[in-house]
């Protein structure tokens, strides 16, 4: 998937001019508001079991190598392959050697971010076995070469019309109509022979368990049960923080992520994999490979401060109650992932100087941080993200500043430091400000001060300051 | 031998400076624990129902059956596939169905992966199941899939009906899993939870059922 997110600002002033997409987003926020807190009524005590999830995965990350090793043991007991992969190119070498070796012509995947951020259908069309998406949303954005709009209806902004001169050409569609039943409904037929003779089905992984070997993935289509029941091989990714300690932790995580996500206390399907089929079962895969992706994580691991990025669930929470994220949509975001969780993450993964947007791009509300179940605290991390760029940061690739800035803030900061600079500064900067501003002059400034001037005003400072009439007023002999 | 991606992984991240790992806080326990069965027949029901499923309370197998044949008329089914587990496998349907005049396959009916697939997702009208579990907790139902409990059958077909013994009821997905992954060392290859049809909102946010699964599902209750 190509990298946009140096294109933040174009792509968020076109989002901007968009008044479908706005209309969706207006909508989000409020109906999600009330379904979430509906459904997390379900706990008698909400706040308490979002602190237990953020608990466990905040464990989950501080216990994540004897996680994954403990992980890894049971998997492979339960007759499953465990590969690890340094970085994407590994990943995606390994699933195509397979495909290979197995004359794969084509496989279906259900939905996985992860393999949007390996580039995993353009590396696998490039080298000849076709990638179908099978979640509806996926499948459509897929046809249209569209990046995702939101983490969960990826598709969910594009208008009926356009879908339904997409399926007549690419899927079972033999008339218009712009009924989104009918529409959903020639997807299945196309897409269901697909599935009839897959040899090889890819998905994503929403939790390891370290405790048993299991792999656990959540849907509502049927499109993941179907690429894990039909054909014989079966390839699942994820990144190395998905794992969890125990079954019941990742049932606790189960309930947070599907009422974070949707509103919804549970998905249609929730399938549990361990290990490949047994001898004498008719369907379901005879080899299971679980591939483990680091691809920068093990960096993130280092530090304390960017490390709770990994806690992450991806349940998309962050995104619908964001309020720029609500303006823009995901696209701006340029990459797999978008809203917070990807203005956390892809800087981590790209490079601060190639995300320069993404964590400025915040009001600091901290909505997101409030309503996270895996208890990150996004805003603190733009704020460090900020600071680690202005320095210049060589790991994490910062940018630094000109000259001019730097010195800018250095006398800033100078002048700042001891009240009575400050003071003197106040001052002096009145007199000049107010004959700026009254003369109209103020074309020197706003040169300097464009950006900060485009939505502000430059009024005149009042003759006193409030400390100055306040002195005088005391000043006054009060009646007896 | 140089170390493999896997050992420089591990190594990486236990080279990284430890966090104490911080007390767990207190959860309370969800309400369901303390659900009579009543109480746990009654979320079951109300949770699927809100989700379009449907179900159907009866007091025995000879009841169950009686409902499965009224489903059958009801929909004008003449083909099905059902799963011969502990609660389906013993009520013999293929034969029940050649007296009722309903072709009722089974998985055991096919030699190859293949032959089963192809009647699984083009002959069968309906998929017939029992289920290990019913979870009240969200109207959800768990199956254990094994060489009797195939994972097409109540994928694939545009219709899934599940047969429940209301002794498998339980009050959450604990219960379910405590159980079915009891025995560490013969996991089951895979363990499905089920709360009602296959759904999508993906097109303008409009919800519809049977996007790649069951557009209906059908739980019997039995007991």
């Amino acid at each position: 998937m190509e990298v946009r997110t140096e294109q933040f600002r174009e792509i968020a002033l076109t989002e901007l001019q968009n008044s479908r997409s706005r209309f969706f987003l207006k909508l989000i926020p409020p109906v999600m508001a009330v379904m979430r807190a509906n459904a997390l009524k379900s706990f008698p005590d909400p706040p308490a079991a979002q602190a237990y999830g953020a608990a466990i995965r905040a464990e989950s990350v501080d216990r994540l190598p004897d996680l994954l090793e403990r992980f890894e043991q049971k998997a492979v007991a339960n007759g499953a392959e465990v590969f690890w992969a340094e970085d994407v190119q590994e990943a995606n070498e390994f699933i195509l050697k397979l495909a290979r070796e197995r004359g794969v012509e084509y496989i279906t995947k259900g939905k996985s971010m992860l393999t949007e951020e390996m580039g995993l259908n353009d590396f696998l069309g490039r080298n000849g076995i076709e990638p179908w998406e099978t979640d509806l949303g996926e499948f459509i954005i897929q046809q249209l070469h569209r990046p995702p709009f939101h983490i969960v209806g990826p598709a969910i902004n594009i208008p009926v019309e356009e879908v339904c001169d997409l399926f007549l050409k690419r899927a079972d569609l033999r008339e218009r109509t712009l009924d989104p039943v009918q529409l959903g409904y020639a997807a299945r037929v196309f897409l269901r022979d697909k599935f009839h003779r897959v040899k090889m089905g890819i998905t994503g992984i929403n939790m390891a368990v370290a405790e048993t070997g299991t792999i656990l993935t959540v849907e509502n289509e049927g499109n993941i049960r179907l690429s894990k029941a039909s054909p014989r091989t079966q390839v699942s990714i994820m990144s190395l923080e998905k794992v969890v300690p125990t079954m019941e932790d990742a049932l606790h995580l189960l309930r947070l992520l599907c009422r974070n996500s949707s509103g919804r206390k549970i998905t249609s399907y929730v399938t549990m994999d361990n290990g490949p089929k047994k001898k004498g079962e008719i369907d379901g895969p005879e080899e299971l490979f679980i591939i483990i992706l680091d691809n920068g994580r093990t960096q993130i691991y280092q530090e304390g401060k960017t490390r709770q990025v990994l806690r992450c669930i991806r349940c998309g929470a962050c995104l619908n109650f964001c309020p720029v994220y609500g303006q823009i949509g995901g696209y701006p975001y340029g990459w797999a992932y978008s809203g917070p969780l990807g203005s956390i993450l892809n800087p981590l993964l790209l490079g601060l100087d190639r995300t320069q947007d993404l964590y400025r791009a915040t009001t600091l509300c901290g909505v997101c941080k409030a309503v996270c179940p895996a208890g990150i605290d996004h805003p603190s991390l733009f704020l460090h993200f900020r600071a680690k760029d202005v320095e210049g940061d060589r790991k994490w690739r910062g940018r630094k500043r000109s000259w001019k800035e730097n010195f800018f803030f250095k006398g800033w900061a100078w002048g700042a430091s001891r009240s009575w600079r400050w003071n003197l500064g106040a001052r002096f900067m009145r007199r000049v400000w107010n004959r700026v501003s009254q003369r109209g002059n103020g074309d020197g400034l706003r040169k300097h001060l464009s950006g900060w001037l485009k939505c502000r005003e430059l009024p005149a400072f009042p003759l006193k300051t409030f400390h100055e009439r306040w002195k005088q007023i005391n000043r006054v002999p009060k009646k007896n | 031998m140089p170390p493999s991606a896997r050992d420089r992984i591990l190594t990486k991240l236990r080279g990284a400076p430890k966090c104490d790992i911080q007390p767990r806080p207190d959860l309370p326990p969800l309400v369901e624990l303390s659900f009579t069965q009543e109480e746990m027949i009654g979320r079951f029901s109300e949770s699927l129902a809100a989700l379009t499923g449907v179900v159907y309370r009866v007091k025995d197998q000879k009841s169950a059956l009686e409902k499965l044949e009224e489903i059958i008329r009801a929909e004008g089914l003449k083909k099905l596939m059902a799963s011969t587990d502990n609660v389906v496998g013993p009520l013999d349907l293929p034969a029940w169905g050649r007296k009722k005049g309903v072709e009722i396959l089974t998985p055991r009916d096919f030699e190859s992966r293949e032959s089963f697939k192809d009647a699984v997702f083009q002959v069968a009208e309906a998929g017939i199941t029992g289920a290990d579990f019913a979870i009240a907790e969200t109207g959800t139902i768990a199956l254990i899939h094994d060489q009797d409990q195939p994972r097409l059958v109540s994928l694939a077909p545009i219709l899934h009906i599940a047969f429940v013994p209301l002794a498998r009821m339980v009050p959450t997905y604990e219960h379910a899993t405590r159980a079915a992954f009891g025995k560490k060392d013969r996991l089951p290859s895979q363990f499905t939870f089920i709360t009602g049809p296959s759904q999508t909102g993906d097109i303008q946010g409009t919800p519809f059922k049977g996007m790649h699964g069951p557009r209906r599902t059908i739980v019997i209750l039995i007991g």
